[in-house]
């Protein structure tokens, strides 16, 4: 017992005799634990040489990475378990320093600040000043130009899209939509004409057309010409956080952003039922040409997509 | 020949006791001074309690992160320039990609070894930031980070942060279906901000989401500059560490003026190299078994495209439960909006936790008085109420994360998604209420029960002659006897133990018996 | 503050009314579904298409193209389908297969006259019907109760009460272009079955369903007629679309290319963070255990 507790007392390792049993070797029985580390290496050298011809011959990437970790981990294991169970067992012990330095370094320290430096300031409180007022001034000026020049202005983009007056509504693929070919319970991604492959296109104009009857339908007072044989077209951006609106329920008539869940009902404008969202999707206006074309008959009434400053 | 012999041997004393490797040393001493400060270096003691370990797993991962990005750096292309894919994966096959989509599939399957090494740089990054996670509760549970730790705290914080800003960075480089979804709602995270939100969010972009720029830039930023601040602060952390020297629980012949461990050299090294060899090891079984971010499946990013059950990476998952369980309350009037939808769950929620994390040493030393130096570690339950606040604040996070997967919840048992998300709703508040008190109240209950996590002692029960039965406790384990162990000045805040004896009105604290 | 006083009101009542809402809207899906399958395009699944083969009496019997051939369901089964339909379905269906209308709180059961032999083999073969709970807001895939000649024939008497589209489609993988198929899939498919084909969870009790084991035929039909709440793809897709949506389901998403690894189930980066937290940093924490000192 009392030998035990002397082992397990930390000693300094300053001035320790060689003989000490701190600098023993933690296992019991050191030639088998090198044993088995011995075997631990071998293997991890047999599984670098996997990891080389895997590498080589271009192998699957579970035989690559297979052999990889295992070189690694076994080297790892093996080294580790060299210094825990062959290495000098402890424990050993050092004294923590102070920080605090003594009161007269302190008080020299503060005194060389405040004396040498702030003598310094105060006496020269004019070209302190302006000095202060220049850095000011060019760090100002450097942001400025750094962050204008990151991008434009946002300007009234946000306010409108590409869809227009007379605008036919194409597929992704740029095919003219015609009324015929959306059937009761379809929906189809529209974008104005022109744009269905550009960017703004894509992330701006994007509108789901969806056909809920085969009546002229109203959403809501005042929309009355706006879903012409039960065709419906809304804004396909989230306005919780502009994630595109694709998921349709036909028979719950219900809108659903796959991001978080937003429900808006077709029916009522787009009004949000459930979720995150704070505004009904924007309708955009359409009608039907003589053709049998589905056409936009302005932009849509608001912006499109999530909440911003400007927006009224 | 007896003269070449002697010359060898006239040579070899030349060199001293210690040969060629010690007249090397001595060189570079005679240049450098360095021998003293080595040998100080070589000494130094490391306490190696396990928990230390945590801390360790977060460094080590990020060294995998760095020498597979390197990897990775070498064949991704950050550019949004329109390419038709000609590649290996038959169902990208003739379509229209960006070069950095197509770049990243091509180093998935036509790089040697590049799939692995993006498969383990994505699992070394869950790794770290979950590393993270733990070693900061370890840290705070124990009271690490209290006086004179407190900037090596703060520093430990804004790594956290910048790590998760990397990992999201990183997430969306690939540019598919998935990662092109996340860039599009921190656009409108962006946007949201009062005032300056339309401004920010077109100057970050280059112009209205997605234009042409953000790709390149997140680049910059993922692989250069972020990189950069998190390698120079886990500098500034380790360089912390060695000048203020390891806490240490408190144990036989520990104390608040010593180190109790093993030395840097050799047994530290080879177990810290070890561990190294270790990490790497796990990442790389994970990088070749388990498939991570499958982008070849996902498909470019096209705005007008998306896929239901989209989440971002765990550690932004408390973002996106937030975002998801926050009412539709949002502020028009005057000719503005505030998207307060947006702009609480995202911005201002995170902002709380942060800061609160970054306040909590000055907010504990002023509420304690406890301005004294700490070496010694904490047994979280002797700090009842900082752990309580910590086991409150972790399960109300863990609630968001788990409200990130609410469809997913939904799904898998089969309920409702609209009751998933109300439950969630009413989760994420009651949780947290119920977990502080019962966290609280099993910390007052092991402080008063003596002996607690400790290992329990039999009790050997014998039959006398007159045939009674007398149990007899049989002793303490040795490791579990207090005899070397001095007693311990802490704050008078917890103790209202019967343990309490000495008072020490002078600073402030009592002793506790331990 | 927060959206004016008559907005709250009116959402609180819809979701009020959501909860007995399922049942209403089920029967407005089931008028919407009575409404004639249109399209003027050619190529979309209609006899507009470029093949139409007709019997003697001039019914049409096929039609189609090199991507999909619809098949009308041998006459010769009438008999055999009345049957099958007055053990199995006409409880719920009436016995002029023309629905019941909703008594009670049983909801309707939409009529199946009008809507296609593609419909009525669809929600057969996929073992949707004869269904598990009537009153389910949602009948669920299951073990198929008829076999896939029963249910033909079903269809089969079904259409000789008034003749209608979709027949029974057969897709032409051979033809199809796996790639394009990809593309329309993430655009038209991914919203709601997830970009892997996994399925989630959606509105209220309703589901979208994994699409990991469904036979191409299902497919092509649940894309014509758009079962319960999935929208129907009539005119906005073509046939050949069609074909390569379905050869992108039934190779890709039911046996994905993994070459990274295990799929981890196509959750995502819930598995993901699952395993990267359990196994990595708590399988290195156990390392960590080892490789530390624990005598405290």
């Amino acid at each position: 017992m009392s030998n035990n507790h002397e082992t397990n007392t930390p000693v300094s390792l300053r001035g320790l005799s060689a003989d000490d049993p701190h600098l023993q070797p933690a296992a019991r029985k050191p030639a088998r634990v090198e044993k088995v580390i011995s075997i631990s290496f071998v293997f991890a050298i047999i599984f670098g040489v996997l990891f080389i011809a895997a590498f080589v011959q271009n192998w699957q990437p579970y035989i690559l990475g297979g052999s990889l970790a295992g070189s690694l981990l076994l080297l790892g294991i093996g080294l580790v378990a060299w210094g825990k169970y062959l290495m000098p067992r402890g424990p050993f012990v050092e004294d923590r320093h102070e920080f605090r330095s003594s009161d007269e370094d302190r008080a020299a320290f503060a005194a060389a600040i405040i004396q040498r430096g702030g003598g310094v300031v105060k006496r020269r409180k004019v070209i302190t000043g302006l000095f202060a007022g220049g850095m000011g001034v060019f760090s100002l000026g450097a942001l400025f130009p750094l962050l204008r020049s990151l991008g434009p202005l946002p300007k009234g983009t946000l306010f409108h899209t590409d869809w227009r007056k007379d605008a036919y509504a194409v597929d992704i693929t740029g095919r003219r939509v015609l009324v015929s070919d959306l059937a009761i319970g379809s929906i189809i991604t529209v974008y104005p004409e022109g744009k269905q492959d550009s960017e703004n296109g894509q992330a701006v104009d994007q509108t789901v057309l969806i056909r809920i009857s085969n009546q002229d339908f109203t959403t809501m007072k005042g929309r009355e010409s706006w879903g012409p044989q039960g065709l419906l077209a809304y804004s396909k951006l989230c306005t919780h956080l502009g994630c595109p609106v694709g998921l349709y329920e036909q028979q719950m008539q219900l809108l659903v952003c796959p991001c978080h869940q937003s429900m808006f009902n077709v029916n009522n404008g787009a009004v949000p039922q459930f979720g995150p969202a704070p505004r009904p999707l924007p309708q955009l206006p359409i009608y039907i040409d003589a053709d049998g074309y589905i056409r936009a008959q302005s932009d849509y009434h608001e912006p499109v997509g999530p909440g911003f400053w400007e927006r009224s | 020949m007896s003269e070449t012999l002697n010359t060898k041997r006239a040579k070899k004393l030349a060199k001293g006791p210690f040969g060629g490797v010690g007249h090397a040393l001595n060189e570079i001493d005679d240049r450098l001074g360095a021998a003293k400060g080595g040998r100080t270096f070589l000494d130094k003691i490391f306490p190696d309690h396990w928990s230390f370990m945590l801390g360790e797993i977060a460094l080590y991962s990020f060294v995998i992160l760095l020498v597979t990005g390197i990897f990775l750096a070498l064949y991704y292309i950050p550019s949004t320039a329109i390419v038709t894919y000609h590649g290996t994966y038959m169902p990208l096959y003739g379509q229209k990609m960006t070069e950095a989509y197509a770049s990243s599939v091509n180093l998935s399957f036509a790089v040697r070894g590049g799939l692995l090494m993006r498969q383990m740089h994505h699992w070394a990054c869950d790794i770290f930031v979950g590393a993270l996670v733990v070693h900061m509760a370890r840290v705070f549970f124990t009271g690490a980070f209290r006086k004179p730790r407190e900037l090596n705290w703060t520093i430990g914080t804004t790594l956290m942060t910048l790590a998760i800003v990397n990992g999201f960075l990183g997430y969306s480089l690939p540019d598919d279906l998935v990662s092109g979804t996340g860039i599009r709602i921190a656009y409108s995270i962006l946007l949201s901000l009062p005032v300056v939100g339309s401004y920010l969010a077109f100057w970050i972009f280059g112009g209205n989401f997605p234009g042409t720029m953000v790709i390149p830039r997140f680049f910059v930023l993922h692989e250069f500059i972020v990189p950069l601040l998190i390698l120079g602060l886990v500098g500034a952390h380790l360089a912390l560490l060695v000048r203020q020297k390891h806490t240490q629980f408190p144990g036989p012949g520990k104390t608040e003026e010593n180190v109790v461990g093993t030395p840097m050299f050799p047994v530290f090294m080879a177990k810290t190299t070890g561990f190294l060899l270790i990490v790497g090891g796990v990442t790389a079984a994970l990088g070749a078994f388990a498939q991570i971010n499958p982008i070849w499946q996902f498909g470019q990013y096209h705005a007008s495209n998306i896929s239901y059950a989209v989440q971002p990476d765990w550690y932004m998952g408390f973002l996106d439960g937030a975002l998801r369980i926050w009412p539709s309350w949002t502020f028009h009037s005057f000719g503005h909006t505030i998207a307060f939808e947006t702009l609480v769950p995202a911005l201002i929620l995170p902002g709380l936790v942060f800061n609160l994390a970054y306040a909590w040493p000055a907010l504990e030393r002023k509420f304690t008085g406890d301005n004294a130096i700490h070496h010694l570690l904490d047994r979280p339950s002797d700090r009842a109420v900082r752990t309580s606040v910590g086991v409150a604040t972790l399960s109300f996070l863990m609630m968001l994360f788990i409200a990130s997967s609410t469809d997913v919840i939904a799904n898998f048992f089969h309920i409702s998604l609209n009751t998933v998300l109300w439950a969630m709703r009413i989760l994420v508040v009651l949780v947290p209420l119920i977990a502080y008190p019962l966290s609280y109240k099993i910390c007052k209950e092991m402080q008063s029960f003596k002996g607690a996590g400790k290992r329990k002692t039999t009790n050997v029960v014998t039959r006398t002659a007159e045939g009674e039965y007398v149990a007899t406790a049989s002793p303490r384990y040795v490791d579990d006897v207090p005899s070397h162990l001095a007693p311990i000045p802490v704050p008078k805040f917890i103790t209202e133990l019967d343990s309490v004896k000495n008072v020490d009105e002078g600073n402030g604290t009592r002793v506790v018996d331990r | 503050m927060i959206g004016s006083f008559f907005k709250r009101a009116a959402l609180l009542t819809i979701l009020g009314v959501a909860s007995a809402g399922p049942l209403v809207l089920f029967a407005q899906g089931a008028d919407a579904a009575k409404q004639p399958y249109q399209t003027g395009r050619i190529d979309s699944g209609t006899p507009n298409s470029t093949t139409v083969v007709k019997d003697s009496k001039g019914a049409v019997v096929s039609y189609g193209n090199s991507s999909i051939t619809y098949n009308a369901p041998p006459t010769s089964l009438i008999g055999l389908g009345r049957a099958l339909y007055m053990q199995n379905c006409a409880s719920c269906h009436g016995t002029e297969a023309n629905g019941v209308p909703a008594t009670g709180s049983s909801g309707s059961y939409p009529a199946l006259v009008g809507l296609g032999p593609a419909t009525v083999d669809f929600w057969i073969t996929s073992g949707r019907m004869p269904a598990a709970d009537p009153r389910a807001v949602q009948a669920m895939r299951h073990v198929q109760k008829l076999t896939d000649s029963q249910a033909l024939a079903i269809s089969s008497w079904v259409n000789s009460l008034a003749p209608s589209y979709p027949y029974i489609p057969t897709p032409n993988l051979a033809t199809a272009n796996v790639s394009n198929g990809a593309a329309l899939f993430a655009l038209n498919c991914a919203a709601c079955h997830t970009i892997e084909g996994d399925g989630d969870a959606l509105a209220s009790n309703t589901y979208a369903p994994s699409l990991r084991n469904i036979p191409a035929v299902q497919v092509v039909e649940a894309i014509r007629t758009g079962p319960a709440n999935m929208p129907r793809f009539t005119g906005n897709l073509s046939d050949s679309q069609v074909n390569d949506i379905v050869k992108y389901v039934t190779t890709e998403i039911q046996h994905p290319n993994n070459p990274g690894g295990l799929g981890l189930g196509g959750l995502g980066p819930v598995a993901e963070g699952f395993i990267g937290l359990a196994l990595g940093v708590g399988g290195l924490a156990l390392f960590g255990f080892w490789v530390g000192e624990r005598d405290e």
